[in-house]
């Protein structure tokens, strides 16, 4: 397990610092920011002391030269445009983002391995079709459509729940059903699509002929199997919401690190991207691995033990493999 | 075999189990943080009472440091609200009232003299004298700071500062400066112990109200200064909000979580709640007039005519804003009211283009249309509107949308020079209230923002800058009509209106500045 980790983080460390670097030099070819921070009318000598403050006037190694000094001291800078330091802005911004999409992609697992599961029961039948046809369109229709609708229909015309902010428990409702409705509906049609091959299985029909209840062949032995290329899904979706659900958090006034990112990349305000890249990117390769931990939850074959490592799988190519291999029971 | 699988079987399931167990741990632990770190500021409450005027606005303000104070998004919760000038402009007369300074006259060429209030004291309760006016002016003009007040209205040259008393104050510039109080007005003031070595995010000052909380990212709630020194205000405490979209802050009015919404576009849905304003701004095209075609005076003219300015605002905007003859609107020193906007006529608009053809000017040449996404309410559309109309009269004409940071390129010296001919769409707002802050930069030779002038243009511009009174408004008002029967760098389009979403909770009427500078103590609660 731990050499598993090791190798995962050691991993995971080189594409941090591409990460890293990129935006570092990216950033920079987007200008200078002078011309965003000082009025239109500014004089050259007033540009040139801007540039000169704030150390933009340094050669491009020297800037990332402290600044790598500056993150291995966890000292991201200060922001050009509220003047607080970026990393406290980031940490701050950082647990609204990962509370709005842990409870988003908590509900949409859930609901989609319900109603996933519910369609598969009978391919075509009823259940089944309206299922489609309602994750189909939860997953193709544009989020800031949607806001704006539920705004207007269940804030503005019903009253049920505030337009935006998070000034009560009901603010939460709007922003993560309007979120929820991609993940839910792309899991609905990766659930229902592995729970109708895991239940054609000789192994189900072996399940119902011993009299085990619907429910423990659904729920234990179809579930199980189909659980792998639902994680790998839901984990790629995750991942997009850590990112930072920007449009959500924009139009519900929703205080994330999306929103963040944004307004820093508009305002070239270099600091605080560097410092929200590097965070969200972290937390991106934690949750990497969790999800491979996840994998290895579900099936022994692909666990981190001494044997894996000895035939050097990986997790991930082990998954692949599983899916077309039958279990044995 | 069947004994190590059955064994490895139960294995599995006993992970997945405790697997689950961790995952609903996890979840259930994250609703709970959920609960209570994002949720931890109290329900706003219902509608508006004496206690709480809730106001929502565009964006959050980046600081409130009273020397940033010309940014819209920090002078609109800043100005006259926490901290206050010495004198300060009225929107609807533009004449300059007394704040702090009950009196001010020219003392020299160079020297203004300030005579200031002996019955103010600051919010952490040190007095306000003329040490503190002179320690605020340095820190925002003279020092290391950075600040923008300091490139907005003045230059790289430094005000010499002198308390001379208590309550007596004098300002010098190295050149004559006939809106020297203008300029002033600018300046909030802020006690002696201010940092000056860095801005400050909350700021003490002399105003009506004072900072209570800042909950950056979710809201900003300020408190009745019961110290001030003026007529108390009538709500106890404000609460600011910030929401990105137009639609979702005229939601937050009819749907009662908001008394004032700033900064609405037409059609956002504010209905019989939105508040139209001028807000000072004006829409038009800027030409490089020294680069082909439109080094011809009677293309620049051709596209002044084929605009159909009355047109445009009646199908984008509902007829709120204004066709312009001018880089001003009404209420700015120097407007010229005199002057018409250019008549739309395309047969006229062809004819000059033909002219100018026949005498050799490549007329075929490209000229680009370069706006900037989202500047401003259906900027898309206009653009399109007006390289159609340009084409109609005869023009090359493509057009060019770009983003902020590209605009700012072609806005600003260096400018571009490789693309051709350019009709940069430009929108300026003069909260100034006066011309010289439209001119200096819009129309001499050299100005920042300035792509064509003359000799004769620069000689006028200046004599105007020196001038006071009536002198100084006529001056103004010619430099207007010579652009556009001389000059012709510009083809004007809109003055605009902005609009305010007001719920029926509140009273207040918006005036030309209420964009940048929303002044609390004029909010009152209806009944």
């Amino acid at each position: 397990m731990w050499t598993f980790l090791r190798r995962r983080i050691i991993s995971s460390a080189i594409p941090l610092i591409v990460v890293i670097v990129g935006v570092f030099a990216l950033a920079r070819l987007t200008g200078n920011p002078a011309s965003l921070y000082l009025p239109l009318n500014a004089t050259e000598q007033m540009r040139a002391d801007f540039t000169a403050r704030n150390g933009l006037d340094d050669p491009l190694l020297v800037q990332m030269a402290n600044y790598f000094g500056g993150v291995l001291r966890l000292d991201f800078g200060v922001s050009l445009r509220t003047g607080e330091p970026a990393g406290e802005m980031v940490l701050r911004a950082f647990p609204a983002t990962l509370q709005l999409a842990g409870v988003t992609m908590l509900l949409a697992v859930l609901l989609a391995v319900i109603v996933g599961s519910w369609a598969a029961l009978k391919p075509n039948g009823i259940v089944d079709r309206i299922s489609s046809f309602a994750s189909m369109a939860a997953a193709s229709i544009p989020d800031f459509w949607l806001a704006i609708m539920g705004i207007l229909v269940f804030a503005i015309t019903l009253g049920w729940v505030p337009t935006s902010g998070v000034s009560s428990p009901t603010s939460w409702i709007l922003p993560i059903a309007v979120l929820l409705m991609r993940p839910f509906g792309v899991l609905v049609q990766i659930v229902r699509g592995a729970m109708v091959s895991s239940l054609s299985e000789p192994y189900i029909k072996l399940a119902r002929s011993k009299g085990a209840s619907e429910v423990r062949v659904v729920g234990r032995h179809a579930l199980r199997n189909a659980a792998a290329p639902a994680l790998t899904v839901a984990g790629d979706l995750a991942v997009g919401l850590i990112n930072g659900a920007v449009v959500v958090e924009s139009i519900f006034g929703w205080p994330g690190i999306g929103k963040l990112m944004i307004d820093s990349i508009l305002q070239r305000d270099f600091a605080v991207l560097q410092a929200a890249v590097l965070l969200t990117a972290v937390s991106i390769f934690a949750l990497n691995i969790l999800i491979d931990l996840g994998y290895a939850l579900l099936d022994a074959r692909v666990r981190p033990s001494a044997k894996a490592k000895k035939r050097r799988v990986s997790p991930a190519a082990a998954t692949e493999r599983k899916l077309n291999v039958q279990p044995t029971r | 075999m069947s004994s190590s699988s059955s064994t490895s079987v139960s294995m599995t399931a006993r992970s997945a189990r405790s697997g689950l167990i961790g995952v609903a741990l996890a979840a259930g632990s994250l609703l709970l943080l959920s609960s209570c770190s994002v949720a931890n500021s109290e329900p706003s409450g219902g509608s508006a009472s004496a206690d709480l005027v809730r106001v929502v606005l565009s964006q959050e303000p980046p600081t409130l440091e009273p020397c940033e104070a010309n940014l819209t998004s920090t002078g609109v919760v800043v100005r006259s609200n926490i901290t206050e000038p010495l004198v300060e402009r009225n929107p609807t007369t533009g004449d300059l009232d007394p704040l702090l300074a009950t009196e001010w006259e020219a003392t020299g060429d160079t020297e203004w003299t300030f005579t200031l209030r002996d019955d103010v004291t600051f919010q952490d309760g040190t007095p306000f004298n003329a040490e503190a006016a002179a320690f605020a002016i340095d820190r925002a003009v003279n020092s290391d700071l950075g600040c923008n007040v300091e490139g907005y209205v003045f230059g790289d040259d430094d005000l010499e500062v002198t308390a001379v008393d208590e309550t007596t104050l004098t300002v010098s510039t190295v050149t004559p400066d006939p809106i020297l109080p203008l300029r002033l007005s600018f300046v909030e003031i802020v006690p002696t112990s201010t940092d000056t070595a860095a801005k400050v995010r909350e700021p003490i000052g002399t105003g009506p109200y004072k900072v209570k909380q800042w909950d950056a990212g979710t809201k900003l709630t300020l408190e009745r200064n019961d110290d001030y020194w003026g007529d108390a205000p009538a709500f106890a405490a404000a609460e600011y909000q910030w929401r990105a979209e137009g639609t979702v802050r005229a939601a937050m009015v009819t749907s009662g979580e908001a008394d004032l919404a700033m900064g609405l576009g037409a059609d956002d849905g504010a209905g019989d709640l939105g508040l139209d304003y001028p807000n000072n701004e004006t829409v038009g095209l800027r030409l490089t007039a020294e680069i082909a075609p439109l080094n011809d005076i009677r293309v620049r003219q051709a596209i002044n005519y084929a605009i159909d300015k009355q047109g445009i605002t009646d199908s984008l905007y509902q007829g709120a804003h204004l066709p312009a003859a001018q880089l001003v609107p009404e209420g700015i020193v120097g407007h010229n009211p005199d002057l018409e906007p250019w008549e739309f006529d395309v047969a006229k608009a062809s004819a000059l283009v033909a002219e100018a053809k026949a005498d050799g000017v490549p007329v075929d040449e490209k000229i680009t249309i370069v706006a900037r996404n989202a500047q401003f309410p259906k900027v898309s559309e206009m653009s399109q509107i007006l390289q159609e109309q340009l084409t109609q009269a005869g023009l090359n004409v493509e057009l060019k949308m770009v983003d902020t940071s590209q605009h700012l390129q072609y806005q600003l010296r260096p400018f571009v020079t490789n693309e051709g001919a350019i009709a940069l769409l430009i929108q300026h707002g003069n909260q100034a209230g006066d011309a010289a802050f439209s001119v200096e930069q819009y129309m001499t030779t050299t100005g920042a923002q300035s792509v064509f002038g003359t000799p004769e243009f620069d000689t006028m511009l200046t004599d105007a800058g020196l001038l006071t009174g009536d002198e100084r408004e006529s001056a103004y008002q010619d430099i207007f009509e010579y652009q556009n029967e001389e000059i012709v760098q510009f083809a004007f389009i809109a003055h605009q209106t902005g609009v305010i979403g007001k719920a029926a909770t509140v009273d207040y009427t918006p005036n030309s500045s209420s964009g940048d500078e929303l002044r609390l103590a004029e909010i009152t609660p209806v009944g």
